[in-house]
């Protein structure tokens, strides 16, 4: 299971112990929590990310890497990982997110470089341009995660109280 | 309802990662009394002592404070919990401005107390006067009437015009303003940046980026005034139409007035609405602001502030990620926030194009 799965599973079960449980005096209500951790514990064993978007990321990722390694050929760059660095058909989402996570530190590393001093005065237009095209796939992997995210709840998170949208 | 640590807590206090204990009304209210019968010189009985809020931070308490050599007093007490988003906590900044702000135009509290060592509470904390009125919620606003929104929303806008007008060198906030080695604002965003470089599972390459970006193209302040630091539609009482104080000084600090401004037209503070408190165009809450401050507004830095205020929204909600996922709290309100990252990151690249 990947780590950041693994941490939410945990973290429900936790806070459905800590917090709800001790305030729940109906035997009911009671039943209902104990049966949710249960369920949780079942999904800890048995359910992880969709690959999907994690793998939409990577190959996002890499598209990016070639393209620097295509603009910066004639620069002293910092190291570019080969592509693809998925193979065929992984589906893994522990090697996924590893992947997807060394992946943003490693454009985060090229972007400071684009945007340094080095490589301005090596080539301005070069640099403006790997500048341009490495937002602009950052830009695309975070509406990836965009897609897959709920819509924010925040007056129900911060005063529990219920509100229609 | 006060977060506690996951089941490896005992590893992690060991470790001397985590403070050790969690905040009980019970112990507290106790405690409270005590501190106030030395304070008062006589015993004092604590009464309708409640919880006014589950924030992410700070925690606040309502009580009246009984004793037979005074009249009943209602009072509100602050703590900084050992575990909340920002811990360790300093009362200092909020002290300071309750303390610098009576005869000024700006309505706050009267500070009672305070205690930075919390020795008595176990909490670093600080007492102060009830005042009348509610706190406007920014996603209940569409609620109100419009007329009523303008009402308020102008008086918002000039009190902010006076607090920028505060010379804050003559109150207790000059202490604020350090050695003077390095411009406040530039420091201020190095610390955010520090703050996002502590380890946690996710990077956001364009929040590290933008990060520096910030840091190297910070703007020179037209004036170095006060600056109230979450000044948002949500941080003030009302009581008929009438704004009877500003809350919530704990970001206080000295810097570019483009800060509260920028921070106070967030969609995020105004029911997601470009237009302030969803009924003032931000045409007009600059000239409303420039009449009260008689400072002329920047576009530029307006705009370079309005990038800060989603990079420090965003290193707020790393905050809550790191709090979650290393310091294992089990405040799921946490988890969730850790999942608006990708939003905010992507309003703060489109915030910096504007800037640039």
């Amino acid at each position: 299971m990947s780590k950041s799965f693994d941490l939410l599973i945990d973290g429900m079960i936790d806070a459905l112990r800590a917090h709800v449980l001790p305030k729940s005096g109906d035997d009911f209500a009671r039943g209902q929590v104990f049966s949710v951790i249960f369920a949780l514990n079942g999904l800890k064993l048995a359910a992880d990310w969709k690959a999907g978007p994690l793998q939409e990321e990577v190959r996002l990722q890499d598209t990016a890497f070639f393209e620097v390694r295509r603009l910066a050929a004639k620069m002293q760059h910092p190291p570019i990982p080969a592509t693809p660095r998925m193979e065929a058909g992984l589906a893994d989402p522990v090697r996924l997110e590893t992947l997807r996570d060394e992946g943003d530190r490693q454009l985060g590393e090229l972007l400071f470089w684009a945007t340094g001093e080095g490589a301005l005065a090596a080539d301005r237009d070069t640099a403006k341009e790997i500048e341009r095209a490495l937002r602009g796939f950052i830009r695309e992997q975070l509406k990836v995660e965009i897609g897959i995210t709920a819509k924010s709840m925040l007056h129900q998170i911060a005063t529990g109280e219920e509100q229609r949208q | 309802m006060q977060p506690i640590k996951r089941s490896d807590e005992n590893a992690h206090a060991a470790a001397g990662r985590l403070p050790g204990s969690v905040v009980d009304d019970d112990i507290m209210q106790s405690a409270l009394a005590v501190h106030l019968g030395r304070k008062f010189g006589n015993e004092v009985e604590i009464c309708s002592f409640a919880r006014k809020s589950s924030g992410f931070s700070w925690i606040t308490y309502s009580f009246v404070a009984r004793s037979p050599s005074m009249a009943d007093r209602k009072l509100i007490l602050r703590i900084g919990p050992p575990n909340g988003l920002f811990a360790p906590y300093s009362v200092l900044p909020q002290v300071y401005a309750l303390q610098s702000m009576p005869g000024t135009r700006v309505p706050v509290p009267g500070l009672v107390t305070f205690d930075q060592n919390g020795a008595e509470i176990g909490f670093p904390f600080f007492i102060c006067e009830h005042v009348e009125g509610d706190v406007p919620a920014p996603w209940a606003g569409s609620q109100l009437d419009e007329g009523h929104r303008r009402g308020i929303a102008g008086q918002f806008i000039a009190i902010l015009g006076e607090l920028h007008k505060v010379d804050w060198k003559e109150t207790p906030l000059a202490i604020l303003n350090g050695a003077g080695n390095e411009r406040g604002e530039v420091g201020a965003i190095a610390a955010w940046r520090a703050s996002l470089a502590r380890p946690t599972a996710r990077y956001y390459p364009l929040l590290d980026w933008g990060g520096r970006w910030l840091k190297d193209n910070c703007p020179v302040p037209p004036r170095r005034t006060v600056v109230h630091g979450d000044y948002r539609i949500g941080n003030f009482l009302e009581d008929d139409r009438k704004i009877t104080a500003i809350l919530d000084w704990e970001l206080t600090h000295l810097g570019d007035p483009h800060e509260d401004l920028a921070w106070a037209l967030m969609p995020t503070f105004n029911a997601g609405s470009r237009k302030f408190y969803g009924v003032v165009e931000r045409d007009e809450v600059i000239e409303l602001y420039q009449k009260a401050s008689g400072i002329a507004v920047s576009r530029k830095s307006l705009a370079f502030y309005e990038a800060y205020a989603l990079y420090q929204a965003a290193a707020i909600q790393m905050c809550a990620v790191r709090a979650f996922e290393v310091d294992r709290f089990n405040d799921m309100r946490m988890a969730v926030m850790a999942t608006q990252m990708a939003s905010i990151v992507r309003a703060f690249d489109r915030a910096l194009e504007a800037v640039a």
